[in-house]
Order: C-alpha cells, then structure tokens, then sequence
C-alpha cells in the first residue's frame, strides 16, 4: 500500500487549517481509508482538542524522532473510527525540535500501511512550513473569503509551486457566508477563486455548529445534519476521486432559517 | 410594529435554540481546557506519568495486595489547582508478615545491588555514556492519593466517565509496550558491546550508567527475569 501525503497549509492563522484536518481526516477515515493525521505544530498543538484525543496521548512526533518509541507506539487511535489515527506535536519544544528530512521519513514509513496521511502545518512560512510540507505530494490551501487570507494563501501557493514534490495543490474555502456574499459584502467563491486561480477542493460555509463540536472534540463530519459537516464530507470524497458538486450552500434549508435569515437581513440593514 | 414582532420572533427562537445541549458542550469545553492547560503549564509528560505510576504500584503493593490493572492514574482540575488522583482498587491489606517480608525482600535485593554496583566500579571506568535529556519533574501542586477499597469503586470511579478509563488501560498497555522494547534496546546494546567477558558483568556496567543519571541507588539487577515488576522497577531506576 502506499498512501497519499496531503499537507493542510494556509499560511495565515485561524482560518481552520486544524479543523479541516480533523474532518477530512475523520471523513477519510468513516469512508474505509486509513488514516494518520500528522500535527506539526509544535509547541502549540491542537488537533488532539478538535478529536478529543487529548488525555490519550502518551508520545509525540518529537520522541519518535528522538528514537524514545516506535512510530506505532505514538500513534493514537481514535475514539470512535480505528481507522483513524494521530500522531501529536510535543507540547513542550519548539519548531526546531524536528526537521523536514525527520517528518518526510515519518511519512515515507506511514505511508506503508496506511491510504492518507494528512500534516497539519502550523501557521507561517518558516521552518514550520517547510517541515510540514517536506515529506507531502499534494497540498489543501486553506483560506477564507478575507482580504488577509487570500493574500497569505496567494504567497503560500506561490511557495507550494516552487516545490517540485508537491504535484498537486487546491484551493478550500472555509467560512463562507452566503447572506454576506448575497449583499456584497464578502468576496464570493468565484472572486477568490480567479484570483488565486487554483482549482476549488471544496467551500465550507460558516457554521455555529463548528464551535459547539469542537467544544466537544469531535469532529463535525460526524453530525450528518450540518451543513459544514456534509461540505467536508464533499471534500473527502473529491480527494478519493468522485466528482462531486459542490454544496448549495446559498439557500437556507429549512422555513426557520428561512425566516430568521430574513430577520437577520431586516436588522443588518438597520444597522447600517 | 415590525421592531415588536421580531424581537417576540427573536425571543420564541431564542428559547427553542438554546437548549441544554448548547450549554452542555459549553462546559465540556470549559472543563477540557482547563484540564489540558494545567497539563500544558505544569509540563506534566505523559511518559513520566506512567513511571510514577509504575513506581507508585511497586511502593503500595508492599503493603497492599491489589488489581495493578485497574489502578487508575489521573488529574482533576480542583479549584485553581491540580489535584492528582490515584485510585487504587485494594483486594485486601497485606498483615504484618507479609510487609516485613516485603520489606526485608527490598532490603536485600538493594544490598545485592550494592555489591553489583561495587563490582562494576571496580571493573570498568569507561564513561561513554549516551545519555538522554532527563527531563526533570517538579510536582508544585499537592498531591492528594486517595486510596478507595474495591467497594468504593463505584461512588468516585463512574463520575470519572468510562473514557477515562478506557485511555488510561490503553495507557497502561502502551507504557508495558514500551518497557519491553526498552529491554531489547538494551539487549542490542550489550550485543554490539563484544566483550570476551561474562554477560552478567555487562549488566552491571550497563547498570551503573543508568545509575549515574539517578540520585537514588536503586537499580534492578538482571534484565533476564520477565517479570512485570522487575520492568517496572527498571524503568524507574532511570529517574
């Protein structure tokens, strides 16, 4: 078997790298797939919160590095999908504690016996960065409908090209908000999109439900219900190699959001 | 008007929407990462946490005979501070006789380890140690062990959810995983080491590097006995 090494980077902070990573990756992994999910970042650590792995942990990337236990000693299964592992940032060491030659050998060796190996980047462009996507062949470039974002992930897909083993690279975008969009008042998918011009991977529309799964640690994959949940699932389903279309994200669903949106909207133009 | 029917239509959808699974998660949050930064400002490693335990069940099964298994490990947020619990199922109290031939085991076998560690000095002087950082452990908070009889369990133990036991088997498993490819390490290490001379004295010499790194002149003497305890006691001895 040899897996697929994605690298999740968006160059910007907050913009939901980790959370993508730990859906896609539980989605990869609900689908049959087994999966690693990689955090590397170092010192700052959070993907064990989003999974809700973080009394589990016992080693770290670091000590796997530093030869104090076996790869497969360190890597811990998740709650619910056993498909689905993590293989922690030491909390503890700073982003030197490791370099890119360690973490691609990592990934050569999980790669193994696993189909995805998903690396969280941390956010940046230094030594992180360059970590992270050592060992990687393709790359999700996240970023959200901002200013900001996009001109961070501008850089960072100008970096990813530069980079001759990484032979693919998408574009996702997370925390779209239609009503924001329907005023003009957010960069639509499409504007993003011709400005960076890179392939979509998938848009995840803003979703309070986020907050409430991640308060939870675990993953929003899991509430089939949501709208960012099935958005992911999308997502994993495009990197197996399904076409999928994309969500219809602009109508809300149901008569009450229906309703509450058009009391949003009421009370959005009085405040102007 | 409008202004009056939506804030009743706001009011209506606030009660409905706020349910107690919202708060719920509010406080699974709130409890989580309380718990998680003490960790992440006491700089409790986990590895550390399982010698502790190691060495706590070697100290307490002196006097007690219990369930090793289900010892449970664990820390609770307790007001500001973190309280370390210790939840150790007892099947009964060992008698006087029994402790003193527990003790007295102890006695002896640190006296033979003594005599090894004289040995060895006498033997071999060559420092190339390959040492590991030891990372030191400073426990500030009290340590509060609570000792509950097998009885008990129940009361304490299923507040604790059933994750937290899960985890801390899986804990438990990992850790033995670990002392065991500790022992191979070692036994590779004494292989490359091709000396004409007996196995037993390159023990000994392996034993008093460890030795060097540790305060305490408590190390295990020979790495051939299986036993779970003499793991432990070996993986204790590198503090």
């Amino acid at each position: 078997m040899t897996g697929r090494v994605i690298v999740i980077t968006s160059g910007k902070g907050g913009v939901g790298k980790t959370t993508t990573t730990a859906n896609i990756g539980t989605a990869l992994a609900k689908a049959g797939n087994k999966v690693v999910l990689i955090d590397t970042d170092l010192g700052l650590r959070n993907l064990d919160l989003l999974l809700g792995l973080e009394n589990r942990i016992v080693y770290t990337i670091v000590d796997v590095v530093e030869e104090r236990c076996k790869l497969k000693q360190a890597l811990v299964k998740d709650k619910k999908n056993p498909n689905l592992c993590l293989l922690a940032a030491a909390q503890t060491r700073d982003k030197t504690a490791i370099t890119g030659e360690q973490l691609k050998k990592i990934c050569e060796e999980l790669k193994e016996d696993n189909d995805f190996i998903i690396v969280d980047c941390p956010a940046g462009l230094e030594q992180g960065f360059e970590n992270a996507t050592a060992g990687a062949t393709e790359a999700i470039v996240v970023a959200t409908p901002e200013m900001s974002a996009v001109r961070d992930a501008d850089r960072i897909i100008g970096l990813l090209e530069s980079k001759e083993h990484i032979e693919k690279y998408n574009l996702l975008l997370n925390r779209v908000r239609p009503n924001l969009i329907k005023t003009n008042d957010m960069m639509s998918v499409e504007d993003v999109v011709e400005i960076l011009s890179c392939e979509l991977i998938g848009i995840i529309p803003e979703d309070t439900g986020i907050i409430t799964s991640t308060n939870k640690g675990e993953p929003i994959v899991n509430d089939d219900k949501s709208l960012a949940g099935q958005a992911y699932q999308n997502v994993a389903k495009r990197i197996m190699g399904e076409t999928v279309e994309f969500l219809n994200i602009d109508e809300p669903q149901d008569l009450i959001s229906k309703i509450k949106a058009f009391f949003q909207n009421l009370f959005a133009k009085k405040e102007q | 008007m409008k202004e009056i029917f939506a804030d009743l239509y706001n009011k209506v959808v606030d009660f409905f929407t706020k349910t107690e699974e919202k708060e719920e998660s509010k406080n699974v949050a709130r409890n989580r990462l309380k718990l998680v930064l003490m960790q992440d400002r006491t700089n409790l490693n986990p590895r550390l946490l399982e010698r502790l335990r190691g060495e706590m069940i070697d100290l307490l099964s002196k006097y007690v005979v219990m369930d090793k298994e289900l010892l449970e490990l664990n820390f609770t947020p307790e007001d500001d501070q973190l309280a370390l619990m210790l939840s150790i199922p007892v099947v009964r109290a060992k008698d006087e006789d029994e402790i003193e031939e527990a003790i007295k085991a102890e006695e002896a076998e640190k006296e033979r380890i003594a005599k090894l560690v004289e040995k060895a000095e006498e033997l071999d002087e060559d420092s190339d140690e390959d040492d590991e950082d030891e990372e030191e452990v400073e426990f500030e908070e009290e340590i509060e062990v609570e000792v509950e009889a097998n009885d008990d369990n129940d009361d304490e133990d299923t507040s604790n959810e059933d994750e937290k036991e899960k985890s801390s088997e899986e804990k438990s498993e990992e850790s033995e995983k670990t002392k065991k490819k500790k022992k191979k390490k070692n036994k590779k290490k004494k292989q490359q080491e091709t000396s004409e001379s007996q196995e037993q004295q390159e023990k000994v010499e392996e034993e008093v590097k460890e030795e060097e790194k540790s305060e305490e002149s408590e190390t295990p003497e020979d790495t051939e006995k299986t036993d779970d305890e003499k793991e432990v006691k070996e993986e204790t001895s590198e503090e």
